[in-house]
């Protein structure tokens, strides 16, 4: 027996196995005894994010976020201590945060309402203004510095407590697999179109706004309409693990995008633009403008190439050949000539920025443009991250195009998950008793523990391996993945079965040659999993979020069982069986 | 006619040989209570008379057609569909202090049996300040929900506590289309990988029909029973194609494949492998079945069951039907 051992450890497929599984657990991270709440995100200008706490990447690893320790020397254990905490802070206390990666002192703010009363009292302003004045003899036109005396309204301070001081946390988890809306919850806004849709129109609403926020990076949402008994239209969008900032950015912005010359639109965000660039060579950082900082500010710019259709960059030739060529007017200094007007981009309405269209393009349709915008902060850092946030912004707007309709924001509300908290729990309890069931079975059937249990533990290194690769590509663990996992343990047990039977069987059977029947049984296995995975790839295409999960899950348990586990655990088997 | 009473014969005297050995190990183990089947009739009726026995999975398929295609006639839909997938009432309501949400949806879903609810906390700065529960039924009927949630509450709600907004299906307008075109491109590329690994055409069509049949009976079976699918019972019909598949895959290969013994012996081969197969997965479905606490779980479980064991009639009467009409045919052209 004990030669049979070494023999399991030293093969190669068994090795592979192993490695897999050290991978699988060290990707799941596993810290069971973890407290403590974890940062989710920074309210832009509140107390926090002046004290330097700074926001972390949406997509970062739960386990490298900042973790919030001790606060005035009082431990957090989860989120409920935390918001008791600073919910009964009192007006300019100030308190010590120590995190995972050190110490900050705020101060908690008050809150101040100015109220304004009936009465009204004089008050004396100071304008800047340009006058026409002879001088000399000529018409010169100079600033000047004038009061004036108006009448506004008295107003009166109160204090509303104490502000918030501006992070939003949650429990710290105890691995590294994000969870998604069914279990974890997460934010539910209620919005209200500006105008009311007919409904055809708010089905593409609908659309797009889904398309926008998958595009922006957020898959885990469910989109519904929705209207109260007053017949007022709203549509209802439930995302896991957003934070509201982002909603609010994403979904308020109608995100109309316009590039006009001499107030002619050229070209729209969405149709007119056949690509984007989001790769790193095109896209990020501008090389040539980098980040500057001023006055305790710090500002950085952003750039990236699109590329418009036909149509667009033949209605541009035609604007730009009307134009005039003049000289370098715009001190870029560079002895460039330029055309007499500039491309101007607007966003919902307002000029994001101005492009100098260089004198050789004039008339011809060029069909790749360059756009440039910043972002600001109070370190580079976040100038960095800020600039890189709104040039993600600008691509989806880009990408999706405008919403039809400008949405307003009725109410955001936190909500428990749909499985319950508790669910978790359960499941592993379930899982263990199934699988002593199917030991049991299996037992019964061969009356051989040293088949019994190698398939137990095949299911058990499936799960983990299955769990680990999620864990690496970041996979949101909810209702698609669980039904994907028990499809992927049901196969593997199904197929190991079949390797169980022909190898101990396939001698009654006259089949006498050992990699014979390991071949018999590797046929049946391959089969049944092309024809598995090959009918889930259309649901991958097609499906509706949910759906597409649970194809992918499949498709990854089933691969994960065929290609690792199954040849291990026919090796195994042999070795164990083989007189 | 006497090939095929030959042939039968050496079947039996193979399987009781297996069934000694069986007993054998019986009398030294555990003493389960055998209950004394006539093998040797049912056996001889599965053998001889495959082609009439063809008459119950292909019935069940007919009638199980009709059943979904009234259904679709009278609903306009050929699912019952819970209220996440169809759409129903919300009604939010803020609460001083925190209410259980789960007794709440237990004890609502069983004053409102014929309704499908679902009861969720919101909350603020990690402390709950209302509840939503969602329940697919008429805006009329929205206030019957609000007494109940009242009386369960032990609370007294005016209008300016409560919202009661009216949501759509959270799934477009063009799922099922989606769907039902997802899957038939699926069954093309599964009768191409299948057609690829035997290299000819009836065993393909014969997999397909299987998986194809399993999901149609259940569905329709899972109708009669009332019970409301949500997204996880979609998800749960797509999964009995990977069981129906594996089984399947097994026949065909014992069958067709295989060159020792008789086509009978293959085939109760292949039964043994089989059972051990769907058997293994029916007690953990059922284990999950009676331990969950989730109605989720719970409703995948059942899918499960009943989709398993339609798979039995479907792989081992259908399937093994077709197969040996196929194999006979071929018999008698090679004669020829």
């Amino acid at each position: 027996m004990n030669y049979k051992i070494k023999k399991i450890f030293t093969n190669v497929r068994v090795i592979i196995l192993m490695i897999s599984l050290v991978l699988a657990v060290v990707a799941i991270n596993p810290r069971p005894g973890i407290e403590g709440v974890v940062i989710r995100n920074v309210i832009t200008n509140s107390s926090a994010a002046e004290a330097g706490i700074q926001q972390a990447a949406p997509n970062a690893r739960a386990s490298s976020r900042e973790r919030i320790l001790e606060i005035n020397n009082k431990p957090i254990k989860d989120e409920e201590s935390y918001y008791n905490l600073v919910n009964s802070l009192k007006p300019n206390q100030s308190i010590q945060i120590k995190t995972s990666r050190g110490l900050y002192r705020l101060k908690a703010r008050e809150k101040i309402e100015i109220i304004e009363l009936n009465e009204t009292i004089e008050k004396t302003i100071e304008e800047k203004i340009t006058v026409n004045e002879t001088v000399n003899g000529s018409i010169v036109e100079i600033n000047k510095t004038t009061s004036r005396i108006i009448i506004a309204p008295k107003t009166k301070t109160i204090s509303k407590g104490t502000e918030d001081i501006g992070l939003r946390v949650y429990n710290a988890p105890k691995t590294n697999l994000k969870k998604g809306l069914d279990l974890q919850g997460g934010t539910r806004v209620l919005l209200q179109p500006e105008k009311p849709l007919p409904p055809q129109d708010l089905g593409s609403l609908i659309d797009t706004m889904s398309e926008r926020l998958n595009v922006y990076g957020l898959s885990d949402l469910i989109i519904r309409d929705a209207s109260d008994l007053s017949r007022n239209q709203y549509i209802l969008v439930e995302i896991a693990g957003a934070n509201e900032e982002e909603i609010k950015n994403l979904l308020a912005s109608q995100g109309k995008f316009e590039a006009k010359i001499s107030n002619q639109t050229v070209f729209i965000g969405g149709k007119d633009i056949v690509f984007v660039c989001r790769s790193a060579n095109c896209a990020g950082i501008d090389p040539n403008a980098g980040c500057s900082s001023s006055n305790g500010q710090s500002a950085c710019r952003f750039r990236f190439s699109i590329a418009i259709s036909p149509e667009a960059a033949q209605k541009q030739a035609d604007i730009t050949s009307k134009l005039e060529v003049i000289g370098d007017s715009s001190g870029k200094g560079r002895g460039d000539a330029y055309l007499s007007e500039p491309l101007e981009l607007y966003l919902d309405d307002a000029k994001v920025d101005e492009l100098s269209i260089g004198a050789e393009l004039k008339g011809s349709t060029t069909t790749e443009i360059q756009i440039s915008g910043s972002g600001v902060g109070s370190t580079e850092q976040e100038a960095v991250f800020n600039a890189m946030g709104n040039m993600k912004r600008l691509q989806t707007v880009l990408i999706t195009g405008s919403l039809p309709v400008k949405l307003n924001i009725v109410k955001v509300d936190n909500i428990s998950p749909m499985l319950g908290n508790e669910f978790l729990k359960n499941a592993l309890i379930l899982g263990v008793l199934a699988l002593i069931s199917v030991v049991a079975v299996i037992f019964a059937k061969y009356r051989k523990l040293v088949v019994a249990i190698p398939m137990v533990l095949s299911s058990i290194f499936e799960i983990v391996l299955l769990l680990g690769i999620a864990a690496l590509i970041g996979w949101n663990m909810d209702l698609a993945a669980v039904a994907g996992i028990i499809v992927a343990i049901g196969t593997g047990v199904n197929d190991n079965t079949v390797i169980t039977d022909e190898t101990i069987r396939g001698g009654q059977r006259g089949v006498y040659d050992w990699k014979q029947r390991i071949k018999n049984a590797f046929f049946i296995i391959m089969a049944a999993y092309s024809t598995i995975a090959v009918s889930m790839l259309p649901l991958v295409f097609a499906g509706a979020g949910m759906l597409k999960g649970f194809a992918i899950t499949t498709i990854i348990g089933a691969s994960v069982g065929v290609f690792i586990t199954r040849p291990a655990y026919s090796r195994v088997i042999e070795i164990l069986l083989k007189e | 006619m006497d090939e095929n009473t030959n042939k039968g014969q050496s079947a039996d005297s193979a399987i009781n040989n297996n069934n000694n050995a069986k007993d054998h190990k019986n009398k030294t183990e555990n003493k389960i209570p055998k209950i004394k089947f006539n093998f040797s009739a049912i056996k001889n009726f599965y053998e001889s008379q495959y082609k009439k026995l063809l008459i119950i999975p292909f019935a069940l398929l007919f009638i199980a057609f009709i059943m979904i295609g009234l259904q679709a006639a009278k609903t306009g839909d050929f699912i019952n569909r819970d209220v996440s997938l169809k759409g129903g009432v919300t009604i939010t309501i803020t609460l001083e202090q925190a209410a259980d949400t789960l007794k709440l949806e237990s004890a609502l879903s069983s004053q409102f049996p014929a309704n499908d609810i679902a009861v969720k906390s919101i909350s603020r700065f990690g402390s709950q300040t209302g509840i939503i529960a969602e329940a697919d039924m008429a805006e009329g009927e929205a206030s019957k929900l609000v007494d109940s949630i009242e009386k369960e509450l032990n609370i007294n709600l005016k209008n300016t506590d409560y919202s009661v907004e009216i949501v759509g299906s959270s799934l477009g307008a063009s799922f099922f289309k989606e769907i039902i075109t997802a899957l038939a491109i699926a069954f093309v590329f599964m009768s191409i990988v299948v057609f690829l690994y035997f290299r000819t055409f009836v065993p393909s069509a014969a997999v397909i029909l299987s998986a194809f049949s399993d999901i149609v009976v259940t569905l329709a079976i899972v109708n009669a029973m009332g019970l409301k699918i949500s997204a996880a019972g979609i998800a749960a019909f797509l999964m009995l194609i990977g069981y129906s598949v594996d089984t399947d895959i097994l026949l065909t290969t014992r069958l067709l494949k295989r060159k020792e013994g008789t086509e009978m012996e293959r085939i109760y081969g292949a039964i043994d492998t089989g059972f051990t197969m769907t058997f293994t997965t029916l007690v953990a479905v059922i284990v999950g079945l009676i331990f969950t606490q989730s109605d989720v779980i719970r409703q995948i479980m059942i899918i499960l069951l009943i989709g398993l064991l339609v798979d039995v009639i479907n792989t081992w009467i259908q399937n093994v039907g077709i197969l040996r009409l196929y194999l006979e045919r071929k018999a008698r052209k090679a004669a020829q």
